[in-house]
């Protein structure tokens, strides 16, 4: 290591400077020959193929910041890598300067940036609230006592995330909800959702040839993120996916015979768009069979199915499975 | 070798690095103190990033990086009062854009936050996020959440938290009995789509997290909370593990696995044979434990004690029966 070893930060600072501050770009090797952080490194027609990964990396730093890094290709001299130039405009890299928040905005995007408490998007929100806050305008007071909060548990979030970002292909095995083995998946990431409190992956899934949604739950292992693009189509996935898992929601009714004053009661009773029957059965929504079913297998005899008949066998073949592993007899004649 | 920064932090530096200028240059002289509150880090994070801003430019014609191509400061104000006072600029004065996650975290966090009471305004969240959008270079990335599910107890429990009064409510404990509850309300947290209410409880004498979609009959006293819970530290569990807590055993197929880690102590051992995983949970009660092992049928099976696989046996076989009994009273 060179003695005078210069912090990553302060490398990509000035080359985030210098390419601010050039109008017609520049090239590869003028970069790595003047800026901070390569120059002293640079060695004037030998080999700087290390220093030119440490280049790539770095691009790839700052776009992931949201600064607009472009490459220009030569007009005399299409195709040559060495002729590439690359620049920051500066009306690209700017806010634009008609963005501006009242303190009651910026106090409820700071909340919205707490909600984030864990995982990769709690930094990607900090960094948010460090860039608007330069806007100078004071936050209204915070709400006291009072801590909403996203949880991304989910080992595939990140990998779903960086694929998503990247536009990439990415593989990993899924235990479908009602099956026992998982299978292996390929898919073009379109869309990360949460829906009901739990977070979803909506894609398109190669192996089917068709759109699917993925509970990130359901995912067995780490997700390897391929190197393979996609092309995108369409826009707002995400707004889409949310959509249709609502349709899917209200169409999916379930009647049930629940013993009142039970924790099944006070849990299903209060679930979101529960309605009673004249008769005191509970009508409650519900995305998927499966994932209903092992719900109310939990609650024993707390939960009679009445309708749909799928969710009736459902359960009462979790409740018999559950009775047979622990010792009883299967009770069916 | 690894770079012991590694790249977030590097992003994180950077951030701060941009996004001080602009800072900067809006307060012509700034305690360094009042810039590390507004960016919510330690003053010698400040003090680090105007150093290396102080020494930061451009190339310049010569490539040689001279004064003239570089940010200036006052050293004075900064050595001898710790103020800041930008005294030259280059190459950037504005507020950088935002990323595509960034702004997908901000607008998630709006999503979710959307279904509250006083954000009932659509239009104005809606233009809340399309400024967000703009502020990006290529669009926020695709992340949506959908709106909590508020039900009416968060409206009355977060009114009782800002009167400072005392909450009555019914509360199926761990255990399954359900009580009355006094309770002083501390906080409301919620993760995901649960909510919670962390409050001191008159009846146990301590603080305590209860679920709101387990209360029952709640009800705004009036009364001012009794000051036993001022002062206490909210733990950033939810819940603490107890004494009592039962242990039992459990084999797992290795596919479920993750989706009971939350019951398995971390010191556990999880013995890999075949497809399945022998392992143990912990549970406040047996009231708890079966109904865990009856959501996961197949997938999760109590090896030990005798009595906690007896519970589970009886819950399960108690479950079915209603389908018998119902079939025999209808045919």
């Amino acid at each position: 290591m060179s003695p005078q070893k210069v912090p990553v930060e302060e490398r990509l600072f000035s080359l985030v400077l210098t390419l601010v501050a050039t109008e017609s770009g520049l090239t590869k090797n003028e970069i790595l020959s003047s800026v901070q952080g390569y120059n002293s490194r640079y060695r004037s027609g030998g080999d700087n193929s290390a220093l030119e990964r440490q280049f790539e990396r770095d691009k790839d730093d700052i776009r992931e910041l949201g600064i607009p890094l472009e490459t220009v290709a030569d007009p005399g001299d299409p195709g040559n890598n060495q002729s590439l130039r690359y620049r920051i405009p500066k009306a690209a890299y700017d806010l634009p300067g008609d963005i501006t928040f009242s303190p009651e905005e910026m106090a409820l995007l700071r909340l919205a940036a707490t909600v984030w408490r864990e995982g990769s998007l709690s930094a990607d929100s900090r960094r948010a609230i460090m860039k608007l806050r330069t806007l100078g305008v004071e936050a209204d007071d915070p709400v006291v006592g009072f801590a909403p909060r996203i949880r991304t548990r989910e080992a595939a979030f990140e990998p779903f995330e960086v694929a998503l970002e990247r536009n990439v292909v990415v593989n990993f095995d899924y235990l479908k909800p009602g099956e026992r083995e998982p299978t292996k998946r390929v898919v073009e990431p379109l869309a990360l959702v949460q829906f009901h409190g739990r977070w979803l992956l909506h894609g398109h899934d190669r192996g089917a040839d068709a759109p699917r949604t993925f509970l990130l739950a359901r995912v067995i292992g780490t997700p390897r993120v391929t190197q393979i693009p996609f092309a995108r189509r369409g826009g707002d996935h995400a707004a889409r996916a949310l959509d249709e898992l609502q349709d899917i929601w209200d169409r999916n009714l379930a009647e049930l015979e629940v013993a009142p004053g039970t924790d099944a009661w006070v849990s299903l009773s209060k679930r979101e768009d529960t309605r009673r029957t004249d008769d005191d059965h509970l009508l409650v929504h519900y995305s998927d069979t499966a994932l209903l079913a092992d719900e109310l297998a939990g609650y024993g005899p707390e939960v009679r199915v009445v309708a749909p008949p799928r969710l009736v066998d459902a359960v009462r073949q979790r409740l018999l499975t559950t009775l047979a592993t622990h010792g009883g007899e299967d009770g069916r004649d | 070798m690894t770079d012991p920064t590694g790249p977030r932090d590097a992003r994180d530096k950077l951030a701060l690095l941009l996004s001080l200028i602009p800072y900067l240059m809006d307060h012509e002289s700034v305690p360094v103190s009042d810039a590390a509150a507004a960016f919510d880090v330690t003053p010698k994070q400040i003090r680090d990033a105007v150093h290396l801003i102080a020494v930061s430019g451009l190339p310049g014609e010569s490539r040689a990086y001279l004064p003239g191509d570089l940010f200036d400061i006052d050293w004075d104000e900064l050595e001898e009062h710790d103020r800041i006072a930008l005294t030259h600029t280059v190459a950037i004065d504005d507020t950088p854009r935002l990323s595509a996650r960034e702004a997908a975290a901000l607008i998630a966090g709006l999503q979710y936050l959307s279904s509250l009471p006083e954000h009932a305004d659509r239009d104005a969240m809606a233009s809340l996020m399309a400024k967000l959008e703009r502020g990006t270079a290529t669009g926020a990335a695709q992340v949506a959440v959908a709106p909590a599910a508020l039900r009416d107890t968060v409206a009355t429990v977060r009114a009782a938290i800002e009167r400072g009064t005392q909450l009555e409510f019914d509360y199926v404990s761990a255990r399954g009995a359900s009580e009355r509850r006094v309770v002083d309300p501390l906080r409301i947290e919620s993760v995901n789509d649960d909510w919670y209410l962390r409050g001191w409880c008159h009846l146990r004498g301590a603080v305590r997290t209860f679920r709101l979609d387990r209360i029952d009959r709640l009800v705004s006293s009036g009364e001012p909370i009794s000051g036993h819970g001022a002062g206490v530290v909210l733990p950033e569990r939810l819940f603490q593990g107890s004494e009592e807590d039962l242990t039992v055993s459990v084999d797992v197929s290795a596919a479920a696995l993750p989706l009971i880690a939350d019951y398995i102590p971390d010191d556990a051992d999880r013995v890999r044979e075949g497809d399945t995983v022998h392992t143990k949970v912990r549970v406040a009660h047996y009231h708890g434990l079966k109904r865990m092992v009856a959501r996961f049928a197949g997938q999760v099976t109590v090896t030990a004690p005798p009595d906690a696989r007896a519970a589970v046996a009886e819950w399960a076989r108690a479950g079915a029966a209603r389908y018998e009994r119902y079939e025999r009273e209808t045919s």
